[in-house]
């Protein structure tokens, strides 16, 4: 009986195991020379690539990869080649943390961008911060850029989104929500910011529930918001899940209006959300609505080219996440183009943009602020058979 | 709030019935080979990206989900006719690192086909039904069909028929089998085609409402372990008992406690188990096999 509980105990435990084998690396970049004056200029990327996050990392991975060609086939910056060197975190905190290591010592990045969520960004940032290289972030969090000196961001912060979402919750009337949070760093406060800025609008947050990115059954979270008590419903996380999140809500059988953040700024929302998605209002970038654009548009000129562009090399649309992409890229070139690779005056540089029209905004960075875009940089979209539709600049 | 717990108790039972197929499909290679399949979540993988893949290319939604549930079976075989077959002295310990393998491989070819994002197939036909504020998506009603269709019909085989009864013959006589003349490289073809085929069922069933992707069969196998071990291994209809209860107690978990603690229950139950009670749920055990 012994044996036979033992030779039945061992396969079991090392089937248990193969769970944390599954975490295994893959690099998407080369590695070759240093970084001195002359050489090319070296720009490293860690993306989330595969994992939760690929619907972000993907978008971005090809922006990237479109502009560092373009920039190059016309001659680079000052003759000088830009080499792109891509890294996957496979979308979690220690793969960003890593990647970003090695892009700093082994390839000598002069500048860093990413990642795509806030949490592996989180955790490329004090590696930045030791290292005194520029960081640019294509995630949300208003954390990642809090009191840095190297780090700056291109998304929307998720405060001015917030700020967007109550500003139309007290237009309608809402005086009670209840909201359903990633459990990631993306949705980390999120429920302290609504309870600080509901209050100067009269609206009351009654229930939280969380959910990870990487959860496919949203019964129990859907469950508890329809008993909760609320005139409105917040759903902040990213696609799939978001969308997976209003599909669960809707099948359920509630029938309250639903916020969604500008983490479901794709196209993929609708893929995991289908039909249930009709109706949800999310602040996002001009991006996905740019034909609906007011003639007089400022951004409408570069999304419409960023979109042309990215059409033409992928053959399928972009989303806001490409966009963040494209702004980081660009932020990064333009102070290149002014103040070489020294990071000092790299870092200088960008923290004097202002005025750069990009796809998510129109970009003022200064010494105190390093996410540069304020509420202007957002509509609100509705969603409408099957694609977001603009409701109000 | 009893519609709450109803509500949990309806979805943790369609989850429960993807735990329930895989462990079906666990279960049915190893009371042949006494063989631990690691790939079995892969299957399910595999086939709902195939057949999203076929109805991307224009082929109906039906059409698509048959021909992606029979290449995945197709390809259950293939990988014990070139893997598993070519391993003269098999052991179970063997089998778990060479199934890993296979996984993994498997894993990386899906990556590389179909990229790293998660989707999902549209559901299926039928209405989500209301009852009492209870609302339960067709979709579900198709997971639990499936289970019982394609889980009834394999314990039906092995338990009723000649040819199952002979399967099981190999993994517990295998000299004995091959004298009163029942193949063993034929057992073990079939006993991988019926893991294959509970595996793309899973799989494509599943697919609507929790999504394929290449790296989500490995947790899913693994828990589909976890009830088969509640079986003990051995017994279907103990595995899929186990794999009902599984996701209940995930979902109650989610529900009462916190949805962050759900992918722990199913590590939390394999430890009890295997600590308190290694044979499973089975009731009626016979002290004298050793």
């Amino acid at each position: 009986m012994k044996w036979s509980r033992l030779r039945f105990a061992i396969p079991a435990a090392i089937a248990t195991l193969a769970l944390g084998l599954t975490a295994c690396g893959s690099n998407l970049g080369g590695d070759s020379g240093s970084g001195d004056e002359e050489g090319p200029i070296k720009i490293g990327a860690v993306l989330d690539i595969t994992g939760v996050g690929a619907n972000l990392g993907v978008p971005e991975q090809n922006t990237l990869k479109m502009l560092a060609k373009k920039l190059n086939d016309s001659g680079g910056i000052d003759g000088r080649e830009v080499e792109l060197i891509i890294k996957d975190n496979q979308s979690t905190e220690d793969g960003a943390a890593k990647a970003t290591t090695q892009l700093i010592q082994d390839d000598k990045v002069n500048l860093l961008i990413g990642a795509s969520r806030t949490g592996p960004s989180l955790a490329m940032r004090p590696i930045a911060e030791q290292n005194k290289i520029p960081l640019i972030s294509v995630a949300a969090n208003a954390s990642i850029v809090e009191g840095s000196e190297w780090v700056f961001k291109t998304a929307q912060n998720d405060n001015v989104v917030i700020e967007r979402i109550l500003d139309d919750a007290q237009d309608k009337g809402y005086k009670k929500v209840a909201l359903a949070r990633d459990a990631t760093g993306f949705g980390e406060g999120i429920a302290d910011q609504i309870t600080a800025m509901g209050k100067d609008r009269g609206i009351e947050l009654t229930a939280t529930e969380s959910f990870e990115p990487s959860a496919t059954d949203f019964t129990a979270q859907m469950t508890k918001l329809r008993s909760a008590d609320a005139d409105a419903v917040i759903i902040w996380g990213i696609t799939p899940s978001a969308g997976l999140a209003q599909k669960a809500y809707k099948q359920i059988g509630v029938d309250k209006p639903v916020y969604q953040s500008h983490g479901v700024g794709n196209k993929e929302f609708f893929d995991a959300a289908g039909d249930s998605a009709d109706g949800v209002i999310a602040p996002m970038g001009r991006l996905l609505v740019v034909d609906q654009l007011p003639a007089d548009d400022k951004q409408a000129d570069v999304i419409k080219a960023y979109v042309d562009d990215y059409k033409a090399e992928f053959g399928s649309d972009p989303s806001t996440f490409g966009g963040h992409a494209y702004d980081a890229w660009n932020v990064a070139v333009e102070a290149f183009k002014k103040a070489g690779t020294d990071p000092e005056k790299l870092r200088d540089t960008i923290e004097s943009t202002t005025g750069l029209v990009g796809i998510s905004g129109i970009f003022n960075f200064s010494k105190e602020d390093h996410s540069g875009l304020d509420a202007s940089a957002l509509i609100l979209a509705v969603a409408k058979n099957g694609r977001w539709n603009l409701d109000k600049v | 709030m009893f519609t709450d717990f109803l509500q949990l108790t309806a979805a943790g039972l369609s989850q429960g019935s993807v735990y329930a197929l895989l462990a079906v499909g666990l279960i049915a290679i190893y009371s042949v080979r006494h063989i631990v399949n690691i790939a079995q979540g892969e299957f399910a993988s595999l086939a709902g990206l195939g057949a999203l893949w076929l109805v991307a290319a224009g082929m109906p939604l039906a059409l698509a989900v048959v021909v992606a549930v029979l290449s995945v079976t197709v390809v259950a075989i293939a990988i014990e006719r070139l893997v598993i077959a070519r391993v003269k002295n098999m052991t179970t310990l063997i089998s778990i690192i060479l199934t890993l393998g296979v996984s993994t491989l498997l894993q990386a070819l899906m990556l590389l086909l179909w990229g790293p994002e998660a989707r999902g197939l549209p559901a299926f036909a039928g209405s989500n039904i209301d009852l009492a504020g209870v609302s339960i998506r067709s979709q579900e009603l198709w997971m639990l069909g499936a289970l019982v269709v394609v889980g009834g019909g394999v314990l039906l085989f092995y338990e009723k028929t000649r040819f199952g009864k002979a399967l099981r013959a190999c993994a517990e006589q295998p000299v004995a089998a091959r004298i009163v003349g029942i193949s063993p490289v034929l057992a073990s073809i079939a006993a991988f085609a019926i893991a294959g085929l509970c595996g793309a069922v899973a799989g494509v069933v599943s697919s609507p409402i929790f999504l394929s992707s290449w790296s989500g069969g490995l947790l899913l196998g693994l828990k589909g372990f976890v009830a088969a071990v509640l079986g003990g291994l051995v017994s279907f209809r103990a595995a899929v008992v186990g794999g009902l209860l599984l996701g209940m107690l995930e979902s109650y978990v989610a529900g009462y406690v916190d949805s962050g603690f759900r992918d722990g229950v199913a590590f939390f139950i394999l430890i009890l188990v295997l600590i308190v009670r290694p044979a499973g749920l089975v009731i009626r055990r016979a002290e004298a096999r050793v």
